[in-house]
């Protein structure tokens, strides 16, 4: 689940000092026979449909683990994990380690996925797994969630190995084969794995950190810190159903669409925690004196200003920091054409800030939509919150340098609450630290089409996140 | 799809008074009718699950084994299938029951469906592909709708060859396999198999007409049905594109259609009456003493009296007699618990008052939704349906066979809200009347369609005798 590319408008926007250039049109740094290599692996990433049940995990993990071994990684350190997720999903995790000869750390953990969310061909304009260029972009299924990040962390591995590049601490790759559905990998990962996956901290491919708006201003780089807790509830109406000649005068469906209505307009309350008020401080700062950066110094001024932080949350920018968000995702509901709906039922889901419990989001839910309507979580995936990460000032460094060596300097970087939740948090939750902090960008809002229709990524920033990897691990393990 | 009767208490039908005893079925033919009864509730025939070809063949083979001659009996299968109705391979059964010497008229038709609609263990209390007698009642999916109607049929021929009887002109069977979905084998019935129906002047559906009694035993009458609504199914649905659920938008698909629904909802559409529905509602009201009998006959005399009208429409007894209604009955949406939906839909089930053209109520409805993201589509390509002109031979029949097994009980022409295998026919210049002899308690067993349907017991039986009467005045005189 990857978390939308974070949207900033960067100090230049008051002072109008950075030329306008489309950021796709500059040259990548990554040489050209490099470039090859990544594009044909990312092609066959992207035409494997890694959807839960297909099964078609496993061939991701075999493309990946195949680059590994011809760049040297024993097979001794390449470990192939199989698992159960959803009930029947037959899944794998990959495990790689790049050994240091000489480690004087703890080793640094690399996380990413290789499942994607479902895309029909019918919804899109192309079939989502046939890898395509056009106009600049890599199109299909995962082209921003995440093979991206998979293809960008492993060739830049075995690039540097290729130059000779030996790390100063093991060099940890997990990637798992459920993050957009139950995340079995990574609580196996965080756990029972432990022995193969222990490390100082972590570093999260899953998610571009830099962004630039329509007009090619950098929006800046979120480091995320801290990530709201994920969780799916099911609301169920319920009905004696009947002849669909003769219409009752309560329905299913019916009911279903007014406890909607209800989630529609409702609005959690406002909160604030220290990784959001170093955002919106920043934020602030930006926005100068725009309306939106007096809402935010009126809301840092005075958390109890609703108003404030409902102009901030109305933002499309800002959507889903100041509070637990709940939207509908799916629907279903009766059984036959001609038939009054014994049941329907709409998948709602949750982002719930951090310190919240998800029992209280329920309860909350079920007074706002009634006693009629049916509120359950989502048994496959129960939300666990988890702490927000420490600021590693190493990590910082290393981030900003190589964003800013690709993306320039007005590409500031901040730390930042993720609305979206990822493999990350099951490792926060066992105690090692995740920062996601991926070098791929988009422009803000266009290229946001993670889960949605027509997923792309700019060819340039598929590129550069190879090099963008290399000087992590050279800055991080060198 | 069956209408199942609206409590009503006069007879608006010449009633003919008779006071010799209903004839009664022997043990062994009592016996037989419920083992049928049975064996074929206990088929799942539901769409796309195979198994009507089985049941035809078992039907097929019931009355082979009681001498109607093998080449008479004609399993017929035939694909069924839909873009919103699912498909399956399916049959029909065509029996031809030849009169002695040269006929007298051309044949009679007689009609019914064999498919039954979807049924989730889940939702019921009891499993419904397993006939249960509990109560006086025998529970099973398809015990109102039909099952019970194709059995009557069927033991009733097979009682009256089995006694000698010789009709008088060919009668002929035509039981369907897909009228709950796309209704192919009517359409077939109606065209290619016409030769084999040998063009039927008229046509008896056991998919319609029926009793009822209230909860005290009192008649609440029996129906003939002469005319019914036109089904059509229409589709709303809305695209957006989408995006991850960490990021709410204002536009959202699943918002829009319920926003959609909500306007349907509390929608009502313009009343209207015709012939049936007038002579109906003339019946009702004269016993009819409260609030609904006032609003009845507000109405009755003026047309255009919206709110006597809408009284009538809220009453349980008579829900969908008085215009066209439109409702929703399913809902699909989204395609991952994490991502904003794509695409929501819903489908919308009308019942189109006779005469009025589909096209113009999938207008309506978009003026209802008024909104251009929600897109509105007709799911089919059917007419508006026809009435059936009132045969004096038909109603009197059905009107002795009504007063013998339940005297007292009024019997009314009836306008049928579901629509059914006849619609084919009546476009074809072949008259269809809903002539079932089944009842059932009024409202608490109206679960057609629904969660545990049911059947009382001694209806199933009452409904043999129904049809061995019914046979015997139209085909054996």
């Amino acid at each position: 689940m990857k978390r939308a590319i974070c949207l900033l408008f960067a100090a230049a926007v008051s002072t109008g000092a950075v030329a306008a250039v489309d950021p796709r049109t500059v040259p990548t740094q990554l040489p050209p026979a490099w470039q090859a290599k990544a594009r044909a692996v990312f092609k066959q990433a992207i035409e494997i449909p890694s959807v839960h049940n297909r099964g078609q995990v496993p061939a991701v993990a075999k493309l990946l683990a195949d680059q590994f071994r011809a760049a040297g990684i024993p097979d001794s350190d390449i470990h192939f994990m199989p698992y159960e997720a959803l009930p029947g999903d037959q899944t794998e995790a990959l495990i790689v380690r790049w050994r240091s000869p000489h480690a004087t750390k703890k080793p640094m953990l690399i996380l990413g996925h290789m499942d994607v969310v479902e895309a029909k061909r019918s919804d899109w304009k192309y079939d989502p797994f046939v890898f395509r260029e056009e106009g600049g972009y890599f199109y299909g299924r995962g082209s921003s969630d995440m093979k991206n990040g998979d293809v960008g962390t492993t060739m830049a591995a075995v690039k540097l190995m290729s130059e000779g590049f030996k790390p100063d601490r093991d060099i940890i790759f997990f990637y798992s084969g459920d993050e957009e559905t139950r995340g079995v990998g990574a609580t196996l990962g965080s756990t029972k794995w432990r022995n193969l996956t222990d490390a100082e901290f972590g570093l999260n491919a899953d998610g571009g950190c830099p962004s630039y708006d329509e007009q090619f201003r950098p929006l800046g780089c979120g480091i995320s810190m801290a990530e709201k807790t994920f969780q799916t509830y099911f609301l169920t109406t319920h009905n004696p159903g009947g002849h669909s000649s003769r219409p009752r005068p309560d329905n299913a469906i019916y009911d279903l669409a007014d406890a909607l209505e209800k989630v529609r307009t409702y609005r959690f309350q406002p909160m604030q925690n220290e990784v959001t008020r170093a955002y919106f401080e920043e934020r602030a700062k930006q926005e100068g004196n725009s309306p939106l950066g007096q809402e935010i110094r009126a809301w840092l001024a005075n958390p109890n200003d609703g108003a404030a932080a409902d102009a901030i949350e109305a933002n499309p920018l800002e959507v889903g920091l100041t509070r637990t968000r709940c939207v509908a995702t799916m629907l279903s509901g009766g059984h036959a054409d001609n038939a009054l709906p014994q049941s329907a039922t709409a998948t709602v889901n949750c982002r719930i800030f951090p310190g919240v419990q998800p029992p209280e989001v329920q309860a909350e839910l079920q007074k706002l939509v009634g006693p009629n309507v049916e509120v359950k979580p989502d048994p496959e995936f129960i939300g666990v919150p988890t702490p927000a990460s420490p600021l590693r000032p190493d990590v910082v460094a290393a981030v900003t340098a190589a964003i800013q060596k690709l993306d320039g300097p007005e590409m500031t970087v901040f730390p930042e609450m993720s609305t979206g939740a990822s493999d990350g948090s099951f490792f926060r939750a066992q105690g090692i630290p995740v920062y996601d902090v991926d070098g791929s960008w988009g422009i803000s809002p266009i290229d946001e089409r993670a889960h949605g229709l027509d997923e792309r990524i700019p060819v340039r920033a598929f590129y550069d996140d190879v090099v963008y990897w290399q000087m992590i691990y050279k800055a991080l393990a060198g | 799809m069956r209408y199942l009767l609206a409590a009503a208490a006069l007879a608006v039908l010449a009633a003919t008074s008779t006071s010799a005893a209903p004839p009664r079925l022997t043990p062994a033919e009592h016996d037989a009718t419920h083992a049928m009864f049975e064996h074929v509730i206990d088929i799942p025939t539901v769409i796309g699950r195979h198994n009507v070809p089985e049941m035809a063949q078992y039907v097929a083979d019931q009355f082979k084994a009681a001498g109607f001659p093998a080449e008479d009996v004609h399993v017929m299968p035939y694909h069924t299938g839909s873009a919103t109705q699912g498909e399956d391979d399916t049959a029909a059964l065509i029996v031809r029951w030849r009169a002695e010497g040269t006929p007298k008229a051309k044949p009679i038709l007689l009609m019914g469906h064999m498919d039954v609609v979807e049924a989730k263990p889940e939702d019921w209390s009891v499993d419904p592909f397993k006939m249960i007698e509990k109560d006086g009642y025998y529970y099973g999916r398809g015990s109102i709708d039909m099952k019970d109607g194709i059995v009557a049929i069927t033991q009733a021929m097979i009682d009256l060859k089995k006694a000698g009887f010789k009709p008088k002109r060919d009668i002929v069977v035509l039981f369907t396999g897909d009228e709950e979905t796309n209704g192919i084998g009517s359409k077939k019935g109606a065209t290619e198999w016409l030769d084999l129906l040998g063009h039927p002047e008229y046509g008896l559906n056991a998919d319609g007409g029926g009793g009822g009694f209230n909860p005290d035993g009192a008649p609440a009458g029996f129906t003939l049905q002469t005319a019914e609504k036109t089904y059509a199914d229409y589709t709303f649905t809305v695209h957006n594109r989408g995006g991850h659920s960490s990021k709410p938008r204002k536009d959202n698909a699943i918002y829009s259609l319920a926003h959609a629904l909500d306007k349907l909802e509390a929608y009502r559409f313009t009343p209207m009456m015709n012939e049936t529905t007038r002579a109906y509602f003339d019946g009702r009201q004269k016993t009819e003493k409260g609030p609904l009998g006032d609003a009845m006959r507000r109405w009755l005399a003026n047309p255009n009296d919206g709110e006597a009208a809408d009284i009538i429409e809220a009453s349980d007894s008579e829900v969908g007699l008085t215009r066209t209604r439109c409702v929703a009955t399913r809902l699909f949406g989204g395609h991952a618990n994490n991502a904003l939906p794509q695409l929501a839909w819903a489908r919308i089930n009308c019942r189109i008052f006779p005469g009025v053209d589909p096209n113009a109520v999938k207008a309506e409805l978009e003026r209802i939704v008024s909104d251009p993201e929600v897109q509105v589509t007709r799911e089919d390509d059917n007419v508006a349906s026809l009435a059936s002109p009132l045969r004096p031979d038909v109603t009197a029949a059905y009107t002795r066979a009504v007063q013998t097994l339940h005297p007292g009980s009024p019997v009314f022409p009836e306008m049928s809200t579901g629509a059914s295998d006849a619609r084919p026919f009546r476009v074809a210049g072949i008259p269809v009347y809903g002539a079932n002899g089944g009842w059932i308690t009024v409202p608490i067993d109206e679960r057609a369609h629904g969660r545990d349907e049911r059947l009382p017991v001694q209806s199933l039986y009452d409904d043999v005798v129904h049809w061995e009467m019914m046979l015997q005045d139209l085909a054996g005189k």
